[in-house]
C-alpha cells in the first residue's frame, strides 16, 4: 500500500522500503526501468548512512549555531543525473529529474515512513 | 554563475546562499549567517558532496551508465528548515510551499548539469595523482 503511493508519485520508477539496518524489506520498480533488487538494497543502506549523518550534522549544527529548525528530521535527497531519491526513515522513491516535485516526494515518503513506524509498533 | 547566490536570495523565504570551493579553502555567502557560521555551512555542505559523489561511483559500479552519476546535489529536509546543494552551491530556505521546487529549479537551470570530474576537483587536496587513483 504504501509503495502504491510512492509509485503514483509523477517520474517515479522505484518504491522501497527498508530496516533500521538497512536491509531491503520491499520494492516495486516501473516496468522497463531496469533497476535491481540488489542496487535499491545498496540504496537502502545509503538511505539510512545518510538519515544518520544528516541527523548528526542538524543536533551538531542546532547545538554549535543556536539555528532551530532542523530536527526531527524529515528526509534527505540524492541528486544524480537524470533521477534523485528522496528517502525518509525506512521508505525511499527514485524519481526522474524532469518529472520530480521534491515537495511532494517528501511528504509522501514521511507518510510512508510513519506507517512503517506503526506497523513496528503495532 | 556569479549571481545565482543573489537570484537565491532575492526568493522569499531563502535565509542564507552560498558557494564553497571545491578545493575545501575558500567560500563567499550571503544572508543570515555570520562568516563563521557560513565557514562552517560551506564545510558541511563540501563534505555531504563528497560523500554523496562516493556513493554515486560504487553506484555506477553496479550499475553503469544509469543516470545517477555523476551526482548532481543533496537536500537535507529539516522540520522547518531545509538546505539544499547542487554543485558547490548551497541555500538554506524556509519550508514555505513551494519554495523547495523553485529553488531546486533555479539551481539546476543556472549551474546546469555537473560535470563528471567534479571528484577530481573535491579530492584534489589529498595529494598525489587523484586523477589515476580514481578513474
Amino acid at each position: 500500500m504504501d509503495l502504491n503511493k510512492l509509485m503514483n508519485l509523477p517520474g517515479a520508477l522505484a518504491a522501497f522500503t527498508f530496516t533500521d539496518k538497512g536491509d531491503l524489506k520491499d520494492h516495486a520498480v516501473r516496468d522497463g526501468s531496469e533497476i535491481a533488487r540488489e542496487v535499491l538494497d545498496l540504496l537502502a543502506h545509503w538511505c539510512v548512512a545518510n538519515i544518520a549523518i544528516a541527523t548528526m550534522e542538524a543536533r551538531g549544527w542546532e547545538a554549535l549555531t543556536g539555528q532551530k529548525g532542523f530536527e526531527p528530521l524529515q528526509g534527505f535527497s540524492m541528486i544524480g543525473l537524470e533521477w534523485s531519491v528522496v528517502l525518509a526513515s525506512g521508505c525511499g522513491v527514485i524519481m526522474k529529474n524532469r518529472d520530480v516535485n521534491y515537495e511532494d516526494a517528501f511528504n509522501a515518503v514521511a507518510a510512508c515512513a510513519a506507517a512503517q513506524q506503526m506497523q513496528g509498533a503495532a | 554563475m556569479v549571481h545565482i547566490v543573489k537570484q537565491l536570495m532575492a526568493v522569499p523565504g531563502v535565509i542564507a546562499a552560498g558557494e564553497f570551493a571545491y578545493g575545501g579553502d575558500r567560500f563567499s555567502y550571503e544572508g543570515a549567517l555570520t562568516a563563521e557560521f557560513a565557514r562552517m555551512a560551506s564545510i558541511l555542505c563540501r563534505s555531504n558532496t563528497v560523500n554523496v559523489n562516493m556513493q554515486s561511483e560504487i553506484y555506477d559500479s553496479f550499475a553503469e551508465n544509469s543516470g545517477y552519476k555523476p551526482a548532481q546535489g543533496w537536500i537535507v529536509r529539516g522540520a522547518q528548515i531545509s538546505v539544499c546543494n547542487v554543485g558547490n552551491y548551497f541555500a538554506f530556505i524556509e519550508n514555505r510551499p513551494e519554495l523547495l521546487n523553485d529553488v531546486m529549479a533555479i539551481m539546476r537551470a543556472k549551474l546546469g548539469d555537473i560535470g563528471d570530474d567534479l571528484l577530481v576537483s573535491l579530492y584534489a587536496r589529498i595529494g598525489g595523482d587523484v586523477k589515476e587513483a580514481l578513474y
